[in-house]
């Protein structure tokens, strides 16, 4: 339908170029690491550490990219929406709805395609900048290291397929626009686009609660045993896969519970409605960062627990745990910023998801204005609607990483020597009031543009555009 | 015939002078109103007629303040509202004016009773008892009852309209202005609608200003301003669709 890239691919091209960027310096980083300990490899380990890094990078690259994945599974069915009529009009003249959705899917693969390969170049160019500053500085010492590896193609070509995976999958209502809408008045009719899933919410409820159980069972064996953490970890999985399948069972209610914080003024109300118009949509926007958010709080809460756990221990025996401290802030920063990094790739769809909706909403915001909403207040709904939507996302992300965190700490750690049996999860004041801040600064990011935006135009233009 | 010579301020609701509203500069330059004058009598019902680009729909924005002339000047009772700056004519369209357009008039995602009661609610106040009982009865005249809970996606073209006027009338505006109100509708949706405006201005004393291309629905009104190409072409008291009809077929062969 529309063969060259246009500016509503942004986001796509950019989460993309985000992600690929990501999974190529982390795994640079890892065949530099591996160089450096192999160096000196006096204790014949650095086969199991290199292993280990790689390890690392695979998972946290595949964390990034499924967050990317559904960051744009929602940014290209946002743009479908604002599209349909004139996906009405070509059904009208003849073209097939599968070749339209075909289309979309060839401009999502376009758009991952060129997004990848920026990522690629941009992330190699990092690493490599880096090691080049800290040879300099003498942190590390000069090593025969090349950017060219054929592994880093991998996380390339994964983001180009998930990215068109993503297209196809947010290309879906392609199929259900049907001709008329391109002839008649164009009232909203999609509300309600959430039909009731009962196979989903099914497998959701199982995953959870066998999770859960799961979970319970690792903690209570972590009182004897530290093998408890692998119990706890495949309860963790599962548990939290059921809670992203069953989302649209979650994040609707957790928007409800916030637009009651925010008053029952008329923008603020209407804010709260926007939120929960399309519940699939506002799923999609914000479990991107649900998931981001739960992994820095979990990590956060995990190590908050080793900590507390350890202090006790070494109360007890002090000779036991001399030294610990800065590994434990070490591995701190260093997941705080691998899982941070899918939290910002989600933040990012949201203010896209955010401003393209607003885009869309034009006409309705000029029937506003028409009506004698001031300026001020659309600003103010716009602004609402993000906070509510950032909100949402750090309260579940928060509740359910300090779960996931406490357990892990406590089934990893409960049995040993000295350890107090029972803790109360600790949540690190630090890491939760810098994402306070991260979502405080999202929310103003994600509003500031569109609300501009979408007070700029004249009520009469806006009443006019179809 | 300019009637703004025959129509004392006094009993005006509105009017304009020497109204021009003209886009682009230079060679390329349209003029959408020439030089317009008119007053609308309070508590009565105007249509405004005139062909595709005669300026109506313009000459309606910049009564209701929803567009800035050229030059010229525009009151609304005894408010200059070209002076106005965006906050005060927001005010005042949420206070003094109500607006009927063909389409697109509610908030999708609000339900009826949430649409009619917006106008309050902008002001961030309740209605008053007065205001509660004129808003029940409108719900019950325009038959809106058992449809309060439900959203606009719900209802038909004309029982979106009615909802449309219930707001419109619910605060009692000086005057509400309707943009081809019937063009999206069905004949007989079209005339209870158009009935139904009609009889808010003999029974309510509610003044109404109409822009329409449609003779029929102009023939329900008090009187009809005709415009062509920017200017007043005619003024006619209540005329039959015959007549109107002829009038408009004229002006479009007698430019």
């Amino acid at each position: 339908m529309r063969p060259a890239l246009s500016r509503e691919q942004f986001p796509t091209i950019l989460v993309a170029a985000l992600s690929s960027s990501f999974g190529v310096a982390l795994l640079e980083v890892t065949q530099a690491l591996t160089l450096l300990v192999s160096r000196d490899d006096v204790t014949g380990s650095s086969h199991t550490v290199a292993a280990l890094l790689s390890v690392l990078a695979v998972v946290f690259t595949a964390i990034a990219v499924y967050v990317a994945a559904v960051v744009t599974v929602n940014t290209i069915a946002t743009i479908v929406a604002g599209r349909t009529r004139t996906i009405a009009l070509y059904r009208l003249v003849g073209a097939s709805s599968r070749t339209l959705r075909r289309s979309v899917a060839r401009e999502g693969l376009a758009a991952g395609a060129v997004g990848s390969a920026i990522g690629a170049v941009v992330g190699a160019g990092v690493v490599a900048g880096g090691l080049a500053f800290a040879v300099r500085g003498r942190v590390i010492p000069a090593l025969p290291y090349s950017p060219w590896h054929a592994v880093v193609v991998l996380p390339v070509v994964a983001v180009v397929l998930t990215t068109w995976l993503a297209a196809w999958i947010g290309s879906r209502r392609v199929l259900a626009v049907s001709p008329l809408e391109a002839i008649s008045a164009a009232e909203e009719r999609t509300l309600g686009e959430t039909a009731a899933r009962p196979a989903r919410t099914a497998t959701a409820i199982t995953l959870f609660s066998l999770g859960t159980l799961l979970l319970v069972a690792g903690i209570l064996l972590g009182l004897v045993s530290g093998l408890g953490v692998l119990v706890g970890l495949g309860g963790g999985i599962l548990s939290f896969s059921g809670v992203v399948i069953g989302a649209q069972l979650v994040m609707p209610r957790a928007l409800r519970l916030v637009a009651y914080a925010f008053g029952r003024s008329a923008a603020a109300r209407l804010a709260g409605q926007n939120a929960l118009r399309y519940p699939e949509r506002s799923t999609r926007t914000t479990i991107g960062l649900v998931i981001g958010v739960t992994l820095v709080t979990m990590f956060a809460v995990a190590i908050g627990g080793f900590e507390a756990m350890v202090q006790a221990a070494r109360a007890a025996q002090p000779e036991t745990y001399q030294g610990i401290q800065p590994t434990l802030d070490a591995t701190v920063a260093v997941f705080s910023v691998l899982t941070g990094y899918s939290a910002l790739i989600a933040a990012v769809g949201l203010v896209a998801t955010l401003s393209l909706s607003v885009l869309q909403r034009t006409r309705e915001l000029g029937l506003l204005r028409a009506l004698g909403f001031s300026a001020r207040q659309v600003r103010f709904m716009i602004v609402v609607e993000s906070a509510q939507l950032t909100s949402a996302a750090v309260l579940v992300g928060v509740v359910l990483g300090t779960g996931y965190g406490w357990a892990g700490a406590q089934s990893l750690l409960g049995s040993i020597a000295g350890a107090p049996g029972l803790i109360v999860p600790v949540l690190p004041v630090a890491v939760l009031a810098t994402i306070a801040g991260a979502a405080a600064a999202l929310t103003v990011g994600a509003s500031l543009v569109p609300a501009r935006r979408a007070t700029r135009v004249s009520p009469v233009a806006a009443l006019a555009i179809e | 015939m300019h009637t703004e010579l025959t129509t004392a301020i006094g009993t005006a609701v509105a009017r304009v002078e020497k109204l021009t509203k003209s886009y682009g500069t230079g060679p390329g330059r349209v003029d959408a109103l020439a030089g317009v004058s008119i007053g609308l009598e309070r508590g009565r019902f105007t249509a405004i007629m005139g062909p595709s680009g005669s300026g109506k729909s313009t000459l309606m924005h910049m009564m209701a303040g929803l567009d800035s002339p050229s030059s010229g000047r525009v009151w609304l009772g005894d408010t200059d509202i070209t002076a106005l700056g965006d906050s005060q004519l927001t005010l005042l369209r949420r206070r003094r004016v109500g607006f009927v357009f063909q389409s697109f008039n509610l908030v999708p995602t609000l339900d009826i009773l949430g649409n009619i009661r917006l106008p309050f609610e902008l002001d961030g106040r309740r209605p008053s008892r007065d205001e509660a009982a004129w808003i029940d009865r409108l719900i019950d005249s325009l038959g809106l009852r058992d449809r309060l809970g439900h959203r606009p996606f719900e209802l038909s073209g004309g029982q979106q309209q009615r909802v449309a006027i219930a707001r419109a009338l619910g605060t009692q505006p000086d005057l509400v202005f309707a943009d081809e109100p019937t063009g999206n509708l069905d004949s007989r949706s079209g005339r209870e609608v158009l009935s139904l405006l009609a009889t808010a201005s003999s029974e309510f004393g509610q003044s109404i200003a109409m822009v329409t291309h449609d003779p029929i629905a102009a023939s329900y009104a008090d009187r009809i301003v005709f415009l062509a190409d920017g200017v007043v072409a005619d003024d006619r008291p209540r005329s039959t669709p015959e007549q109107i009809s002829s009038l408009m077929l004229a002006l479009e062969r007698h430019p």
